[in-house]
């Protein structure tokens, strides 16, 4: 559905993206995870036909963004980081205005509008100034304006950012709603926001393409199984000890941590079974014993290392 | 055309619905009315002192049109000058701002019919403008005979050229001022160079007074300000209206370009 190969983007002297290449299928919720200021703005922009690249293609249902823009454009709905609205319009003449620019018939307009707003939730504020909507609203409106006129693509920028924790939540479960008959393509830093709806991942970092992988794999990273972390009721330094020589394995305290410790098995062996039935034993008092997850950060630091080792 | 329909009916409606068009309206009445009472009082007292001294050679020779309405619309011509740039910095400057140039650059839309839409409802304003202005000749039509007036007449003609051709000249600003708003992403960065072009348009038929031969006639002719007098005399020339046809096509095209450039820039 979405073909992207080779692409670079200089602004001035500074690299954007550099050969950026990923394929999306039909019917995929990819998820296009990486830090601010990885590239990942410029990439939707150039798939849009925003902007063009120094270098490389684009192609989405196999119209060239820059040969067909139109023709591109009609299969896209898209929603920039800064969602693209007219403070002094009202809700409904602003989803009529992209409607019609978006080549809905006129007859299909109202329904459309009507579909989508249904679906987003912003039936109640239809005839308000669009300057007077809260941030989650005004997301809300950014992702009706998107999916008017029924696209087969939906790119979304960052879609949460600025949101409240209940906002965040209304609006990804609309994003994997939408997932459903859409191909849709979400850019953001939040890993669990990717998690949450995606069912694979592109990560970018500095304008390189570092993974491209199932949901499941970017989990797996995540979680790293040979590194646990134990909290205990009643803690000594008598028990880490004991715990080093007993299961052979590394101890390492972080400094903030003030019940408990982590234990880092060798050679992948996971005695995670042993040790708790030891501290449950010894009374005591098991509180947590989990994976230690990486953040963002970690994964990144270990998909580009990675990378350089390969 | 759906396309340009739509951008058109968009942005009359944002200068209808926020203070822009009638700020402009109110300003502009005011101004012109002011023009035209002076004008005006100007022209009673000359008649008045023509009768006194029982002159009536003189008096043939004044008649509203010429004495009130041709210094009318020239004035006003003038203050078009300021006025557009006003009327058409936000039309492209405004949506780079708010990024919603993103929306109209990644709908099916291309960038004639963004500029066309958008130029189209500047020259409503305009006509609008032009239209308040036919408001003096109207009233003068109304009063002017019952205060006795030998005068008093008014030929239509000439006034309707007259309105024509503002018209013309306040789309010929607007294509320059269009131009203008498409290079920026301040509105008034975008007001100070619209002004600055058809400052430069004007002034530069100054150059004529000093020149000799053909360029003094090119200079003339370039001059935004100078296309507007055969229309107060009543008279549509061929020149005229392909200076203002030309201007017109000129920043519109310029604008095009300037807006599609952001697709291979």
């Amino acid at each position: 559905m979405i073909e992207v190969k080779g692409l670079t983007k200089f602004y001035k002297h500074i690299r954007a993206i550099e050969d950026v290449s990923f394929t999306v299928e039909r019917g995929d919720i990819v998820g296009f995870l990486g830090p601010n200021g990885a590239g990942k703005t410029t990439t939707m922009k150039i798939i849009t036909g925003f902007m063009p690249p120094d270098s490389g293609t684009a192609k989405v249902a196999g119209f060239d963004v820059f040969e067909q823009p139109m023709e591109v454009k009609k299969r896209i709905g898209y929603l920039p980081e800064n969602p693209p609205l007219y403070n002094d319009m009202t809700v409904n003449d602003y989803l009529k205005f992209v409607a019609s620019i978006k080549g809905v018939e006129s007859k299909k307009i109202n329904d459309e509008i009507e579909r989508v707003s249904e679906k987003c939730a912003i039936k109640d504020v239809s005839k308000r100034l669009i300057a007077h909507l809260s941030k989650g609203y005004r997301q809300r409106v950014g992702i009706a304006q998107a999916i008017l006129g029924n696209p087969e693509i939906v790119i979304f920028d960052e879609p949460t950012i600025g949101l409240d924790p209940n906002q965040v939540f209304e609006v990804r479960t609309l994003i994997k709603e939408l997932a459903r008959e859409k191909t849709v393509i979400l850019s953001t830093h939040i890993l669990p926001e990717v998690e949450m709806t995606c069912k694979k991942v592109i990560v970018i970092h500095r304008g390189h393409i570092v993974a491209t992988e199932p949901i499941e794999d970017l989990l797996r990273r995540r979680k790293r199984i040979n590194e646990v972390v134990i909290r205990v009721r009643r803690f000594s330094l008598e028990l880490m000890k004991q715990i080093q020589e007993k299961f052979n394995v590394k101890i390492n305290q972080p400094p903030q941590m003030e019940d408990g410790f982590n234990v880092i098995f060798e050679n992948n062996e996971d005695k995670r079974e042993e040790i708790a039935k030891f501290i449950v034993d010894g009374g005591f008092g098991l509180l947590e014993l989990r994976p230690i997850t990486l953040s963002l950060e970690d994964v990144f630091r270990e998909l580009t290392t990675e990378e350089k080792a390969a | 055309m759906r396309n340009i329909w739509a951008i058109f009916k968009k942005e009359f409606k944002i200068y209808f619905d926020t203070p822009v068009a009638y700020v402009v309206f109110g300003i502009f009445s005011l101004i012109t009315g002011y023009f035209f009472l002076q004008i005006f009082s100007y022209f009673q007292r000359q008649s008045l002192q023509f009768l006194q001294y029982q002159a009536p050679q003189m008096l043939e020779h004044m008649n509203l049109n010429d004495m009130v309405f041709r210094p009318l619309f020239l004035n006003i011509n003038v203050f078009f000058l300021l006025m557009i740039p006003v009327i058409t910095m936000r039309l492209i400057a405004d949506e780079k701002r708010l990024k919603t140039y993103e929306l109209l650059m990644t709908t099916p839309v291309s960038t004639w019919q963004i500029v066309m839409g958008k130029y189209l409802a500047s020259l409503s304003v305009v006509l609008i403008m032009v239209l308040i202005v036919f408001i003096y000749p109207i009233l003068l039509s109304f009063f002017g005979s019952e205060g006795g007036l030998s005068a008093g007449s008014i030929e239509w003609m000439p006034i309707i050229t007259s309105g024509l051709g503002l018209f013309l000249a306040g789309a010929a600003f607007s294509a320059l001022g269009i131009f203008a708003s498409s290079l920026t992403e301040s509105q008034i960065i975008s007001a100070i160079v619209a002004f600055g072009l058809l400052l430069l348009f004007w002034v530069i038929g100054w150059a004529s007074a000093g020149a000799e031969g053909v360029s003094k006639e090119v200079l003339r002719y370039l001059s935004l300000l100078e296309h507007l007098d055969q229309f107060t005399k009543g008279l549509i020339e061929l020149k005229d209206l392909v200076y203002y046809f030309s201007v017109i096509f000129f920043g519109l095209f310029l604008t095009q370009q300037t807006v599609s450039s952001q697709r291979w820039r």
